[in-house]
């Protein structure tokens, strides 16, 4: 990555003599203009990252304003001023726009002080531009990614064999009819170590049952699992208060439940209701029938938890790299405008002979809406500036 | 001509059941319990035993985990209601003992070699506990690797070695399913179901590495009156607390041979 420095002055000689300078300077790209079109249709074609302005361009126009319109094709661009006058720059403007240092052509302008202040510039530049690509790079992959998840999610409902409910619905269209039980339900538990408990509950139709805040600690289905092996309970008094019974299962004459082991972390637990007494021929088909079911289930489970795994990784990259933008995207710390410019002002300041207040007070001034621009932006200023004067329209007509 | 009774004859017709069992010292006082399970729900086994006139000592316990090194504390809940059907009958038959529970399944229902193994040396270390329920075994298809099966009968020995009694329930489906720890029978009590007209009453009877029946349904719990193995081990271990409320310093060896002998003295013919 390359730093890109733009010369702007009107007199040849020193634009030749700045660009001989900067020549020496390992992986930065000068160009030079001598005036503010020229230099606008280079800033058209290649990104600055600096700009070398003068202040006084000789066509009437001055480098502030070329370096505002520098601005509309690459807003972070910072700019060092050469002037003689630099007591005649608007001070707060010029901080706003992104001028960051001084250079005057009548004292200190040497190739050491030139290159010091061009390096001091570009040492700064460069990570906040790495930072900015970086923020290109991610927006783009979060567009892409964007654009693709749609996709595979309706890949992922097109390809699923077994759809959960259907699997369901089967298994239970085969047990009812074989034990002549009159109902059941099957209730699924997720337990991932250390996170929180899900459970849910499917019909016979293979459709969602409502589950109570009941903890799988105090269920039905957790008495089966371990046990693990077909169990019936005649009467709801049988749990003894060691169990809550969910909506579907409260007030049955008979339970028999059996263990599905599907998966790691994931507890299934069929149930049928309701036959006058179930018999040990009823319980070893549902034992039967439950390595049949759990393998049917593993199956509908393992595409789901293949396309979840897929979105979950998919959405964690989104998230991922929104949290990285945000991060990048946070104003860096406000560092204070450097030193050598506030000198310069004050310099400018105290020089001024009209002054009203003294320089410390101006700056302090400055300073506070300088901040204001660099965290809030142009139209924090304009807001400030209107304060300024209603609070001294308000003081005009308090005294009269 | 029947031959003179001999000494065995004189102890076998004193090793009664009823001699034993109902004598009125034979509650599981001083007998500290533990039961390696799921946990068990304080509340409904206290209030179990005021209902019953007998209230339980205080239950205390802690939950082992893997993913954490030392013991968690024990919030007087279960993981699971199995733990809970398996403490009430150990309290129905012994209802002095002092209950200790390790909570070794957690919400996952399922859980390793290491964490049993642990439970158990934290039973006899800390609690120091006489008696150990394993109403719980890993099948022996799912124990093949020889260094955590050697893991678990090395526990099983050092439990035997420091006179602790262990329980361990055998496979509902022996002998057609090995289960460990039961099948390490020799330093342990293994334990198979049946039923029988008195939950105080057992079988001595040897069956692929399994040697003793006990009564399998439980009270409470929605699966309590369902014949288990899990039912059957609580009961033989709740017999052995009371047996050693009467003489504590048994060690394991003198309690199977008692409990085998008081079998046998059930079982042989009564004298004319």
């Amino acid at each position: 990555m390359s730093e890109t420095v733009l010369i702007v002055d009107d007199e040849d000689s020193v634009r030749r003599t700045f660009h001989d300078w900067l020549a020496g300077l390992p992986n930065v790209r000068v160009f030079a203009a001598a005036d503010a079109e020229a230099a606008l249709l280079i800033a058209n074609e290649h990104p600055i990252d600096l700009a070398v302005l003068d202040w006084n361009l000789g066509t009437g126009s001055d480098g502030l304003q070329l370096l505002e319109d520098l601005g509309d094709f690459q807003p972070d661009i910072v700019a060092i001023l050469v002037t003689g006058f630099a007591n005649q720059a608007t001070p707060l403007d010029a901080l706003r726009m992104g001028v960051r240092d001084y250079l005057d052509k009548n004292h200190d302008l040497t190739r050491e002080t030139f290159l010091t202040a061009v390096r001091r510039q570009l040492d700064r530049i460069i990570p906040a531009k790495r930072q900015r690509e970086l923020n290109r790079q991610l927006n783009e992959f979060r567009d892409a990614v964007q654009k693709v998840l749609p996709l595979v999610r309706g890949s992922a409902v097109l390809n699923d064999p077994v759809p959960l409910p259907a699997a369901v619905h089967s298994l239970f269209r085969f047990l009812l009819r074989t034990t002549g039980a009159a109902d059941g339900a099957l209730v699924v538990c997720h337990a991932p170590p250390g996170g929180p408990e899900v459970m849910a509950a499917y019909g016979t139709d293979g459709r969602s049952l409502p589950v109570a805040e009941v903890p799988f600690s105090r269920s039905l289905a957790a008495s089966v699992v371990s046990v693990q092996e077909p169990c019936v309970m005649y009467g709801p008094d049988a749990a003894g208060g060691t169990v809550d019974l969910l909506p579907f299962e409260a007030g049955r004459k008979a339970i028999l439940a059996v263990p599905l082991p599907v998966a790691s972390g994931t507890h299934v637990v069929l149930e049928l209701f309701d036959k006058p007494e179930f018999t040990a021929d009823d319980k070893r088909l549902v034992a039967a029938a439950a390595d049949i079911g759990a393998e049917l289930l593993r199956q509908a489970l393992a595409e789901r938890q293949t396309h979840r795994l897929l979105f979950d990784a998919i959405e964690a990259a989104l998230r991922a790299s929104e949290s990285i933008t945000e991060t990048l995207s946070t104003p860096t710390p406000n560092q204070p405008p450097p030193a050598a410019v506030m000198e310069r002002l004050k310099a400018g300041l105290t020089a001024d002979p009209n002054a009203v207040a003294d320089a410390d007070t101006a700056l302090r001034l400055i300073e506070a809406v300088r901040e204001l621009a660099v965290r809030y932006g142009p139209p924090a200023v304009e807001h400030c500036v209107r304060l300024v004067e209603s609070v001294r329209k308000l003081l005009d007509q308090t005294g009269g | 001509m029947k031959d003179p009774p001999t000494v065995f004859d004189e102890i076998f017709a004193k090793l009664t059941p009823d001699r034993l069992l109902h004598d009125p010292r034979a509650t599981g006082e001083g007998v500290a319990v533990a039961v390696l399970d799921s946990g068990v729900e304080r509340a409904v086994l206290e209030e179990r035993a005021k209902q019953r006139g007998q209230p339980v000592l205080p239950i205390e316990g802690a939950l082992f985990r893997p993913t954490s090194p030392a013991p968690l504390p024990y919030d007087g809940h279960q993981s699971s209601p199995h733990g809970t059907t398996v403490a009430d009958i150990i309290l129905t038959v012994a209802p002095r003992v002092k209950l200790y529970s390790a909570d070794v399944f957690g919400p996952q229902g399922t859980c390793e070699v290491e964490t049993v193994v642990a439970a158990l040396r934290h039973a006899i270390d800390v609690w120091n506990v006489k008696v150990v329920n394993l109403s719980l075994g890993v099948p022996e298809h799912k124990l093949q690797q020889a260094p955590r099966r050697l893991l678990l009968q090395r526990a099983i020995e050092e439990a035997y070695f420091r006179d602790v009694l262990v329980f361990a329930a055998a496979h509902n489906e022996h002998p057609l399913t090995r289960s460990y720890p039961a099948a390490f029978a020799p330093p342990l009590i293994s334990v198979d179901k049946a039923l029988f007209d008195d939950p105080l009453r057992f079988a001595y009877v040897l069956k692929d590495q399994v040697e003793f029946q006990a009564h399998s349904r439980g009270y409470l719990g929605p699966f309590a009156r369902e014949p288990a193995t899990s039912w059957a081990t609580p009961h033989l271990a709740g017999i052995a607390a009371r047996i050693l409320s009467l003489k504590p310093d048994l060690k394991p060896f003198e309690i199977k041979t008692i409990l085998y002998w008081m079998f046998r003295a059930e079982d042989r013919p009564k004298s004319a």
